[in-house]
């Protein structure tokens, strides 16, 4: 562990003394920010084993252009104030090439700017909310949906397939939560299905029954929540103690073995629903990768296979546009994404001008335990 | 090894085992566990040596003590000699603290500016606990009101960094009255209780405030101006971008060197002012307040203006410090502002022993470049801290520097 | 129902309180600590097969509560018997300290992530018919159960026996009860290990209500707790759980009418407004203020 420390204090001393010019066979510098620990550390892990394994596959190949990628591991517990902290520290101490990451949109956003001024590309492989991309940053890209795509899909499922009449709309205040809360909200209104609760819940309590027994005495039918599995699991377990049946809806925020801890048994969690994209893992490009993740015993979920594409995306932008003695270019990688079509383990990818995916497909899951390793899966037609 | 020290040395081991055991030997993962037993065994065993030695000690304590005072005896000489030479020192620190920005790099400059911040937070506690001896544990309520109205301001009212600092500091000093006001009668553990729930009450406030404050998401504060120049890549407050003016790149670094040097400058204002505040009736009536607040209004103190000119006092220097930090980070939301930071203030306040300027200055640069060093040891970092804490209090509950009364001579 | 939970908690903080006359910050992190041992245990109890319910529940509610009480005995020992006399602002910064330490201590041990307690008790009380049903499920019952024992068993100690004897006389007097041949330091001791336990059975209930904790659930309840102790009158045990009731309900109709995004603003500010009118609280005894 310490000489292991050693080695990067070394070698960062190094890199900062030739500052960042990636001459001769040195390391490029990656940062990988997300929540390593915290209420989300779970899906902190979904890309740390992502990016280190494309780290390796990369490297493996020849690295970029000759130069080995380092991954530099930055924890943000998903809190803005910590976000911006960590950008600060990959940017100006250990000076990498492009950020990877980070997991919430409350953490991205603020972090993004600090990148953007820099002149680091971002790319997250998991931040949802639409104004990631929308406030003019170049830089900034993500190898995820979006939520107003997601709301869609959610408002859709919820108003044609579970037919619902009375809706109770739950968000945890947070970026993310609560800007997928409106985005539905928004899709509901479209169709004429005014909710009858639209209320926030503050992350880490845990105790939600003066909640549920509001959304009992509205009578809801549909409980449709923005936010994470933290407080996604003891909400669905409070309503069915309390006797609540109504249907419960998510999106990529619980998409997450941790959903059954934090609600106590799978028994409450069976039959929720949650909108998430197109399962990478069944997607033929990626049927190697997945095959090694497996055997190494963890099972690449969630955003484990985005965080590899994006890694894939960092590293094919670098390798267009890093000539020899030139220090990686933000601005130049970024106009290169967005002109070019990249071959990641989803299948192959461009972006618009924005830094938006041009293609994602979300659908709707639910989780069923029908098997040890298939806890949910996707919906099919006309079924509920 | 005498019967009573083994019995002593073996009770802690096994006292240690149980309370560890469970804690540190099963790992939880979901709702099974992973044995960890070496992990429990190691720190009992680690506990009991320390008892021994601890033991040990003490029945030499006599020995010790001899030994203490003598090492305390070498150490007093080259601090005496410290003394003679503080003259020149206090010439040749500002000096350096000026060329500091050209001789570290960026990382050490924001280093340098967190501890210029918490150093004017202990100088504003100090005020409030250390002189008017008021127990604050909601003090960090007016570094976020500061911090927060720098924000809010630019984004709703578009208040620059110039307007907003005096904006900030009157509001914090008001919100300081109005804690005050209420409080006046209270004194010792019930009046930290009420500014713990005033601190935690502000910052629910802007937690859920979603529609003003952005709540955990937070805001975005803009980058100080300099008489029409800006220090961010693109001009965005009307004026002009520092590096066009100069026809330099962009860096972030002219803007750290700028709340730097600007830091500096407001810190050096701020103890001159402080120790100015000690020696004037304001300052002595905080101290004679701390000392008997009965006898002081029996000799015709006015208790309400001296504790709320305390409270203002203290709040204006947090508010100020609220600005520089949101304008250093560029970026706020709530969890800047939780209880956890104002026990840290107050620890920065207690362990330069209450009352004195240079105390507090050791204190604030120890606590906040600590946590830089220990970078290594991250995870560790905050239970090393609150050890420390609990260490310092058995050990000095004083503080280390006791603070002197200076003594008032008739001058011939 | 939090209320009895919220009441637990404070028992501890008003007994310290009312001999030694400090805030024990540390109290809620006791209860997180027992959270965690309850859910260590029972992962224990289901991995070597004991799947009935009600063995390994009481097995985790008694090694929970020995273990937690061991726990506020250490703390006392360590961080506040070396400052007894020295102000009061000593303590309170070394409780903070150990606050700290303890909530690092578990978050390096076992993880930053929340963990779980599977649900143990199922199903439901249900009153009334139609569609107007109150629901109480049985782990609420068993937590309201639970806490009237707790508070009983505690009035009884305090009334009855030499200790609790002992408790009241350092209470109300440490010199003179020292001088009378009670041994404080044990005594206090005593008061660290009770309170504790108290804080240990909440703990217990709460990881089985709700199934799932982190690190940093002491921090809200032991303020929230601590409000309930000022609330009912600091120094006052039946005063603590009445404090803790009101408080727990007070929370709950405040959400449940107005808004649930501002009942911990309602909670602190009913805390701020009892402090500044009404001192002594519920049913607390006035301070005197002696020259």
């Amino acid at each position: 562990m310490f000489s292991r420390l050693f080695v990067g204090l070394v070698c960062a001393v190094g890199i900062a003394g030739s500052g960042g010019v990636a001459s001769g066979k040195d390391k490029i510098k990656i940062g990988l920010a997300g929540p390593f620990s915290g209420f989300a550390a779970s899906f902190g892990e979904q890309l740390w084993q992502g990016g280190q394994l494309a780290v390796k596959h990369i490297n493996a190949k020849g690295g970029i252009n000759g130069h080995k990628i380092e991954l530099i591991k930055a924890d943000d517990a998903c809190e803005p104030k910590q976000a911006v902290a960590v950008a600060n520290k990959l940017t100006v101490k250990d000076k990498v090439a492009a950020v990877v990451g980070h997991f919430c949109s409350s953490s991205t956003m603020p972090a993004s700017t600090v990148y953007a001024e820099n002149n680091v590309l971002m790319i997250t492989p998991a931040s949802t909310n639409p104004k990631v991309t929308t406030r003019g940053l170049q830089t900034v890209f993500r190898t995820c949906g979006r939520d107003d795509q997601q709301g869609v899909v959610a408002a859709n499922f919820i108003t044609q397939r579970l037919k619902a009449k009375r809706i109770a709309i739950v968000h945890d205040k947070d970026t993310y939560g609560q800007g997928f809360a409106d985005e539905v909200r928004i899709n509901l209104r479209k169709a004429k299905l005014k909710e009858v609760l639209y209320e926030g819940l503050t992350r880490g309590e845990k105790d939600f029954s003066a909640l549920v027994t509001k959304i009992k005495s509205v009578k809801a039918d549909t409980v449709f929540f923005g936010g994470v599995h933290s407080e996604a699991g003891p909400l669905v377990r409070q309503m069915r103690q309390q006797g609540l049946k109504a249907h419960f809806v998510s999106g990529d925020g619980i998409v997450s073995d941790e959903m059954v801890v934090t609600a106590g048994g799978s028994k409450f969690v069976k039959g929720v629903y949650m909108t998430f994209a197109r399962d990478p893992r069944e997607q033929p490009a990626g049927k190697k990768i997945v095959a090694e993740y497996r055997k190494m015993g963890f099972e690449p979920e969630g955003y484990t296979l985005y965080t590899y594409a994006a890694v894939q995306a960092v590293a094919a932008a670098m390798a267009a546009t890093l000539g020899k003695n030139s220090r990686p270019n933000g601005m130049k990688m970024a106009k290169w994404l967005k002109s070019n079509k990249v071959n990641t383990v989803m299948g192959s990818r461009t972006w618009d001008k924005n830094g938006d995916l041009t293609t994602i497909d979300y659908v709707v899951y639910k989780w069923t335990f029908e098997s040890k390793n298939k806890k949910y899966r996707e919906l099919r037609r006309n079924e509920l | 090894m005498s019967r009573p020290l083994l019995r002593e040395t073996l009770l802690t081991f096994f006292v240690a085992l149980v309370i560890f055991l469970p804690i540190t030997g099963f790992i939880l993962k979901g709702y099974d566990y992973q044995l960890a037993w070496l992990r429990p065994l190691l720190l009992a065993i680690i506990v009991a040596c320390g008892r021994l030695v601890l033991l040990l000690c003490r029945r030499r304590s006599a020995a010790m003590g001899g030994w203490l005072a003598g090492a305390k005896s070498r150490l007093a000489a080259p601090l005496q000699l410290l003394t003679a030479q503080q003259r020149h020192l206090s010439y040749a620190l500002p000096a350096v603290l000026l060329l500091m920005p050209l001789m570290v790099n960026e990382y050490w400059l924001t280093v340098l500016i967190s501890v210029f911040i918490y150093i004017l937070l202990g100088m504003g506690l100090n005020i409030v606990v250390g002189l008017a001896g008021l127990l604050d544990l909601g003090f960090v309520a007016f570094y976020a009101v500061g911090a927060y109205s720098y924000a809010l301001g630019a984004q709703y009212l578009g208040l620059g960094f110039w307007t907003a600092l005096p904006f900030a500091m009157g509001l914090a000093a008001c919100c300081g009255v109005l804690l005050g006001f209420p409080v006046l009668r209270m004194h010792g553990d019930y009046l930290a209780i009420v500014t713990l729930g005033f601190g935690e009450i502000i910052r629910l406030v802007l937690n859920n405030w979603l529609e003003f404050t952005g709540g955990p998401n937070g805001v975005q504060a803009p980058a100080p101006t300099f008489l029409g120049l800006e220090f961010a890549p693109t001009a965005t407050q009307g004026g002009r971008p520092l590096h066009e003016f100069l026809g330099v790149d962009y860096a972030i670094a002219y803007r750290y060197t700028f709340i730097y040097l600007l830091s500096l400058l407001v810190v050096c204002g701020t103890v001159f002012f402080f120790n100015r505040l000690k020696k004037m009736p304001l300052g002595r009536s905080w101290e004679a307040l701390r000392e008997d607040e009965i006898a002081c209004r029996s000799l015709g103190l006015n208790h309400v203006t001296i504790k709320l000119s305390a409270f203002s006092m203290g709040a204006m220097i947090a508010g100020m410090a609220g600005v520089f930090f949101a304008a250093w980070q560029g970026f706020i939301n709530p969890t800047s502002f939780t209880f956890f930071e104002s026990a840290l203030i107050l620890c920065i306040v207690v362990l330069g022993g209450g009352g004195s300027t240079g105390g507090v200055i050791a204190a604030a640069v120890v606590i906040t470049l600590l946590p830089e060093i220990l970078r290594e040891f991250s995870d560790f970092r905050l239970i090393l801290f609150g050890g420390l804490m609990v260490v310092m209090m058995i050990w000095k509950p004083r503080g280390f520097v006791v603070a002197k009364r200076q003594q008032f001579e008739q001058a011939e | 129902m939090l209320g009895s939970i919220y009441g637990l908690i404070a028992v501890g903080y008003t007994m310290v309180y009312g001999i030694i006359g400090m805030v024990n910050f540390a109290h809620g992190d006791i209860y997180m600590i027992s959270a965690y041992v309850t859910a260590i245990v029972l992962a224990v109890c289901f991995a070597f097969g004991f799947n009935a319910v009600f063995l390994p529940l009481l097995i985790a509610l008694l090694l929970a509560v020995v273990i937690t009480a061991l726990y506020g005995w250490v703390i006392e020992r360590v961080a506040y018997r070396p400052l007894r006399g020295s102000g009061r602002l000593a303590p309170m910064i070394s409780a903070i300290g150990m606050s700290l330490v303890l909530q690092n201590y578990v978050q390096i041990s076992q993880g930053a992530r929340s963990q779980g307690v599977p649900t143990l008790i199922d199903g439901n009380l249900t009153f009334g018919r139609g569609e107007d049903v109150i629901q109480i499920s049985h782990t609420q019952c068993l937590i309201i159960v639970v806490a009237i024992i707790g508070m009983a068993a505690l009035t009884l100690i305090i009334a009855k026996t030499s200790l609790g004897r002992a408790c009241r006389a350092t209470q109300q007097d440490m010199t003179m009860a020292s001088i009378l041949g009670v041994n404080v330091d044990r005594t206090i001791a005593w008061v660290f290990v009770i309170g504790a336990a108290m804080a240990a059975m909440a703990g217990v209930l709460v990881s089985l209500n709700y199934g799932t904790f982190d690190f940093y659930i002491g921090f809200v309840a032991g303020i929230k707790a601590f409000t309930a102790a000022v609330l009912g009158g600091i120094g006052s045990l039946p005063g603590a759980m009445l404090g803790g009731i009101v408080l727990g309900l007070c929370e709950a109709l405040f959400s449940g009418l107005i808004n649930t995004d501002y009942k911990d603003v309602f909670a602190f500010s009913i805390l701020v407004l009892v402090l500044i009118f009404k001192p002594s609280g519920l049913l607390g005894k006035p301070e005197i203020e002696k020259v």
